[in-house]
């Protein structure tokens, strides 16, 4: 029973770092109806430059405040320069983040290496937790996790911006009739959701490794967040990334792990099946 | 032959305006045309022209970290052969096809390499997959495929008269490892390793031995590829274990060791793999986590543990230092027990063609059956040391040496020598007696 709970508990934290990198790839995709296959790497710039900032400060805390602004700037960039030019045509989205993806990730090979390397976690030790020696590092992780997730919803839910952002998801054309700067918001969107996910990789780094790949194989976790979640559906991505990583926990301790993500796919699947548009479709936009 | 009730002619049919004699007239002189491009290709090398050596070789994905060591080694041998005189007088040129770091790929590439570059040899792949994709397509086009990869099926149940390998597989690596690490590690066994051939390989291999020496070993664990959260797979490993052995690569392998170290499953048991799970990573960028691990290697990474002129050129070559093989002015870090195969195996090849008297295509057995049995002696050839390549199984017999990370260098504990290795190795094929 330690083991279930353990695990079950391992879930939700490894769920919530999850969360935060999925939102970033919902509310692109509820924004702006892109389907960002360079999410994952995003994520994986973010380890990087975390790595980076590491090396050139000697403070590993300052790359929780430092990257996702440059994440930002990079993602309001990419946004003018990738994105705009194909508003409107979600099937090129495909195409042209699926070739973000390749030039992100070949940039950073060539920069920074193709060899993965790990960054010491900035708090250390161990706590013992249903029969597992827990990393502290893990919990800290989570609560960080949250504290990112509470304060977008707060900017989206109690500022004058994150109303402009809701109002334009509702309906582009009248909230540019009502004066909303709709450009701009679709630009500070794609932003804040490449800061996200950048964050989400400085938080994830110590636990993973920083590799030009890292971003490969976290993709299709978030995109199942999203599904399950309802497309678009911010707090319904959150909700579904929290459940499946406990699932898959609980899982876990049953059956043999490779069992257990099976088992989320076939949850994914059911899900889709039963309510094609997600489990909180129902709350999108 | 059928005929026209009316005319008496051959019967023609009136779409197409072929006779039947037509038709055939036409299959065949095809099928004659078909046939002599095949040799074409076949007989493709000029006699007096360059010898074409293909190099399949990992330069983008996954594997890149390690391909860029393979192709600088291939490179390094390539200038060296050409610097004094080529191979039997002429001039060595190499064909590099990128495999990706993907099977697909790489058998593609393999393709292009031999019927478009019209590589006579290859010196192949690193990446198991690919290397187990591309023998069957080496033994088609009858050309001689050295393998890198550690899966010991390429010198096994999946190799054949054209598939050769210097370096160890996972049956040398297991029969090398387990004896010392029984005596000194414990004879309580879990084994982890990813979901692919190479760890279950390695499984099958350790396994066997371990059994027969009286060891337990425990249900294995296989991580799915592409994992990031290892703590459920290390929750499932019995309390009991005293070697966890891991067999994991790049990426997954570093994820491994920093949570298996803020777990301190390291203080509960020994912790033991080979080179692979290491290569082109140095300790010290990984903040310690194989800090006491014990690995397996193929070439040790300090210069003072094989000490010698040869090993030093070889480093001066490959512009890494004689510590941690770091390249110099970069933090590139040298895949080092693995990547002499792509430097060594060209001067291989040089020997059996030059043994043979090999001119082109049509002599290749005559490569085939000097290379069978070939014996190598320590020397700037062949830095890593002397060794055999086994006339029965094709497989390298080399020297190899079990390692422990220590102050982030590792520090010799044991050197097996070949002639140990070889005797605990029976050949389990005889590929001499597999048709040309």
């Amino acid at each position: 029973m330690d083991v279930v709970i353990a695990l079950g508990m391992n879930g939700i934290v490894w769920g919530l770092i999850i969360a935060l990198i999925a939102l970033g790839l919902s509310i692109i995709f509820g924004l702006l109806d892109i389907i960002n296959i360079a999410h994952g790497d995003f994520f994986m710039v973010g380890t990087v430059l975390a790595w980076f900032v590491l090396q050139t400060t000697g403070n590993y805390w300052l790359a929780f405040f430092i990257v996702p602004i440059i994440g930002f700037g990079i993602g309001a960039l990419i946004e003018y320069s990738v994105i705009q030019p194909i508003k409107n045509a979600a099937a090129l989205s495909i195409v042209a983040t699926f070739g973000l993806s390749i030039i992100l990730q070949e940039s950073v090979r060539a920069t920074y290496g193709a060899a993965p390397t790990r960054l010491v976690p900035p708090i250390t030790g161990t706590i013992p937790m249903f029969g597992l020696e827990y990393e502290i590092y893990r919990l800290f992780a989570a609560a960080v996790s949250i504290f990112a997730i509470a304060l977008f919803f707060g900017f989206l839910h109690r500022t004058k911006f994150g109303t402009w952002m809701r109002a334009v998801r509702f309906d582009p054309e009248m909230a540019t009739a009502m004066g909303i700067p709709a450009r701009k918001i679709y630009m500070v969107t794609f932003a804040i959701g490449f800061a996200m996910a950048a964050l989400g990789g400085v938080v994830a780094a110590p636990i993973t490794t920083v590799d030009f790949q890292g971003g490969v194989d976290i993709l299709p976790f978030c995109f199942m967040a999203v599904i399950i979640g309802g497309l678009g559906n911010l707090e319904g991505t959150v909700a579904a990334a929290v459940m499946l990583a406990f699932f898959e926990g609980v899982m876990a301790s049953f059956f043999d792990p490779t069992i257990a993500r099976i088992g989320s796919l076939c949850l994914m699947s059911i899900v889709l099946l039963i309510r094609p548009h997600g489990i909180f479709a129902g709350a999108t936009r | 032959m059928t005929k026209d009730p009316k005319t008496k002619q051959p019967s023609r049919n009136t779409k197409t305006g072929y006779t039947r004699r037509s038709f055939m007239q036409t299959t065949l002189a095809g099928g004659a045309a078909a046939a002599g491009a095949y040799f074409g290709i076949i007989h493709r090398a000029d006699a007096s022209g360059p010898i074409v050596i293909g190099h399949q070789c990992e330069l983008t994905g996954g594997f890149s970290s390690w391909g860029y060591w393979h192709d600088k080694c291939a490179k390094a041998a390539v200038k060296l052969i050409n610097d004094g005189g080529g191979i039997a007088g002429r001039k060595l040129e190499m064909a590099v096809g990128d495999t990706e770091s993907n099977p697909a790929a790489g058998a593609r590439k393999l393709r292009s390499l031999i019927q478009r570059q019209k590589a006579s040899f290859i010196v192949g792949s690193v990446h198991s997959g690919i290397m187990l994709a591309s023998i069957p397509i080496a033994t088609e086009l009858k050309t001689p495929y050295f393998s890198a990869g550690e899966a010991t099926e390429a010198t096994g149940s999946k190799g054949s008269r054209y598939s050769f390998r210097t370096g160890t597989d996972t049956y040398a690596l297991a029969a090398a490892g387990v004896p010392w690490a029984m005596q000194n590690l414990g004879k309580n066994w879990t084994m982890i390793f990813p979901d692919y051939a190479w760890g279950h390989s390695h499984h099958r291999e350790h396994r066997k031995l371990i059994e027969a020496a009286g060891g337990k070993v425990n249900d294995p664990i296989a991580v799915p590829l592409g994992t990031k959260d290892i703590v459920p797979y290390l929750a499932r490993i019995p309390k009991e274990t005293e070697v966890l052995f891991s067999v994991f690569f790049g990426a997954l392998s570093v994820a491994f060791y920093t949570q298996q170290k803020s777990m301190r499953l390291d203080e509960k048991m020994k912790m033991y793999s080979v080179s692979g799970t290491i290569e082109a990573i140095d300790p010290r960028d990984i903040g310690g986590a194989t800090e006491g691990v014990y690995f397996l290697e193929n070439f040790p990474r300090p210069l003072e543990f094989k000490n010698d002129e040869y090993h030093k050129k070889f480093n001066e070559l490959m512009n890494v230092d004689d510590v941690y093989a770091k390249e110099k002015g970069s933090n590139k870090v040298m895949a080092k027990s693995h990547c002499w195969q792509s430097y060594e195996n060209f001067f291989v090849l040089k020997k059996a063609i030059e043994t043979s008297g090999w001119k082109s295509q049509k002599d290749t057995q005559g490569v085939i059956e000097a290379l069978e049995g070939l014996k190598m002696e320590n020397s700037l050839a062949h830095p890593q040391g002397s060794k055999e390549l086994r006339a029965e199984d094709h497989s390298g017999m080399i020297d190899c040496y079990m390692s422990r990370v220590e102050d982030s260098k590792f520090v010799i504990k044991k050197r097996i020598p070949r002639a140990d290795l070889e005797a605990k190795l029976p050949p389990r094929y005889d590929f001499r007696k597999y048709a040309l």
